[in-house]
């Protein structure tokens, strides 16, 4: 009940520091760092989207890039195609990679363990090649964005970029609004129960097909709609750009280190993660494309043999109460 | 009326006929036992009725539903609640989430869940293990873990698959406290048990299955009378000592 109240403090007051950061002058405005916190925004919301399938639910997915192109793609379709708004690409692209997860991940969850991993990283492979030679869609040259007036209809900014922040900081409210309060209600439990034993939660009258279904089709929507900012951002898309294993590989290794299932996992993993892949990016950008992926790859070596529980372990290891618990006598 | 109806079931996995032609009724509000030697088909039973496997052929019905081939979420849904004999605590959540998994079958809302879930959690003497993690209790309690969150869920009928193995004495001794408690609010109970120091006393019928067959059914005064009955499973010498009478004879109690 304690944990809960802390928990409680630390989101509302999060959320109010980053909503007034813009409002300090020298805050974010055109700063780098300033699109640094935006991207651990996105990040931690991405992790946060496939940390409901994954994490709560023990399904690991290697797709999710699949479904934040897809909704990368709903919006650019929407501003490049139809010369419309992103505010409808957005949540068709959405809705569409909600769809399509349905029939993707039906198969795939009569598979056990490693083997869905495997299936899912297959899926990747298949829609990258699909929308490379895919031409409505702009195939492999992908589709880039015509110059727009700034502003939140176009949900674009050239100069200021406080919206992006501002949309970023909306994006991380929603999903991990969302996910709180699966946590706190039947869904989030019978998730835990699933991934903790399917034939124990089916006695106790949970159906895991669906639960498992519905927890996929709201994990990639959610990816969706961040894959949807992430295309506003960058003014284009292009299939390499979104839908590819190293982009699925993040959405995974966030989550891992800040630890699987847990709440706070996917921010602390961004918030750890991103800043090193910008940073990086930024001062050893002449030593090749993927460095970052070096760093976080070797970061998480080191932590799965120190802390296979990730940030969210460790700070629970600091707190001597949770390791009475955990530590009496029993299996693991 | 019996509220459930086990017709002519047969389960077979490849030659081996695990349950043969099996047919038997559980009255409402009853504690029947499902004794037999090790081997005599009574797991393979329980997961039959908890759709856990598909029966061969055969039938069974819920309240007068047919419910052979359902899956087990939906037996479950409909007031059939199961305990495994090889005892399944969702590991890495605590005692009180494990019960509020179950307790979330009724009820969607988070208060009324907690409220229910706590209040089996107390019947089962675990209020006090509330935020350990299942995986790390002792034997006994993740027993008891079971009964409650099977408990959890509102049941009109309980299958406890062997709800006092491994447990000592005094737990038991709880653990039959605990059927009773259950008993008297209206939950009906088909129990496998091979102590019968705690099936004996409560049980109001008995039915006996040897090698998949179904032997006898019928009260524990007549059953322990039953020549085949002595043969299959008591063995001539405890038996005499049932018939005896020897209920508080705690020193012996496990069946050889």
């Amino acid at each position: 009940m304690n944990t809960k109240k802390i928990s409680d403090g630390i989101w509302y007051l999060l959320l109010a520091g980053a909503l007034v950061l813009p409002f300090i002058p020298g805050g974010i405005e055109n700063t780098f760092h300033g699109h640094v916190l935006t991207m651990v925004f996105l990040y931690a919301s991405m992790a946060q989207a496939w940390n409901i399938i994954s994490g709560y639910c023990g399904q690991t997915s290697f797709g999710h890039a699949v479904f934040f192109g897809i909704g990368a793609y709903g919006a650019a379709m929407a501003v490049v195609q139809f010369n419309s708004l992103p505010w409808y690409g957005a949540p068709v692209g959405a809705l569409v990679a909600a769809l399509v997860s349905i029939p993707i991940s039906a198969p795939c969850f009569r598979l056990k363990g490693h083997y869905f991993a495997i299936a899912t990283f297959a899926i990747v492979e298949i829609f990258n090649r699909l929308f490379m030679i895919w031409d409505w869609v702009g195939g492999a040259i992908g589709l880039d964005y015509p110059i727009l007036e700034d502003g939140w209809r176009n949900f674009s900014w050239s100069s200021d970029k406080t919206g992006y922040y501002l949309g970023a900081l909306f994006l991380f409210a929603l999903v991990f609004g969302v996910v709180r309060w699966i946590d706190s209600h039947r869904m989030g439990y019978y998730l835990r129960a699933v991934r903790e034993g399917q034939e124990t939660a089916e006695s106790l009258g949970v159906n895991s097909s669906l639960v498992k279904l519905s927890a996929m089709a709201l994990s990639a929507g959610l990816a969706g709609l961040c894959g949807a900012f992430f295309a506003q951002y960058n003014y284009r898309v292009d299939p390499p750009m979104v839908m590819s294993l190293d982009m699925s590989m993040k959405f995974v290794l966030i989550t891992i280190l800040g630890g699987l299932g847990t709440f706070w996992g996917p921010l602390l993993g961004a918030a750890v993660l991103i800043p090193l892949q910008e940073y990086t990016r930024a001062y050893l950008a002449h030593l090749g494309s993927g460095v970052d992926l070096i760093i976080f790859g070797l970061i998480i070596i080191y932590t799965m043999i120190r802390q296979p529980t990730g940030i969210m372990g460790l700070i629970r290891g600091l707190a001597p109460r949770g390791r009475d618990a955990s530590n009496d006598g029993g299996d693991r | 009326m019996a509220i459930l109806t086990v017709r002519n079931l047969t389960k077979s996995f490849g030659a081996l006929v695990a349950n043969n032609d099996i047919s038997f009724d559980v009255e409402s509000g009853t504690i029947v036992g499902l004794i037999g030697p090790n081997g005599a088909g009574k797991t393979t039973l329980f997961n039959c009725v908890a759709g856990l496997y598909r029966p061969t052929s055969g039938r069974i019905t819920f309240e007068d539903r047919d419910i052979t081939n359902l899956p087990s979420w939906r037996i479950a849904r409909m007031g059939v609640a199961r305990t495994f004999q090889v005892v399944r605590p969702l590991k890495e959540m605590t005692v009180l989430e494990n019960i509020l998994v179950g307790a979330y079958m009724r009820t969607g809302n988070p208060a009324e869940a907690m409220a229910s879930a706590k209040r089996c959690m107390e019947m089962s003497s675990l209020s006090h293990y509330m935020d350990r993690r299942a995986g790390g209790l002792t034997i006994g309690n993740k027993k008891r873990l079971e009964v409650a969150r099977a408990l959890a869920t509102g049941p009109k009928l309980i299958l406890l698959d062997e709800a006092a193995a491994g447990l000592t004495t005094t737990e038991t001794r709880e653990m039959v406290e605990l059927i009773l408690r259950m008993k008297s609010e209206g939950v009906t109970i088909l129990m496998v048990e091979h102590i019968m120091e705690a099936i004996m006393p409560i049980a109001d019928k008995l039915v006996v299955l040897n090698g998949g067959e179904k032997i006898i059914e019928d009260v524990p005064g007549v059953v322990v009378e039953d020549p085949e009955v002595i043969r299959a499973y008591f063995g001539e010498k405890y038996s005499r000592r049932l018939r005896k009478g020897a209920k508080e004879g705690n020193d012996d109690g496990r069946d050889a």
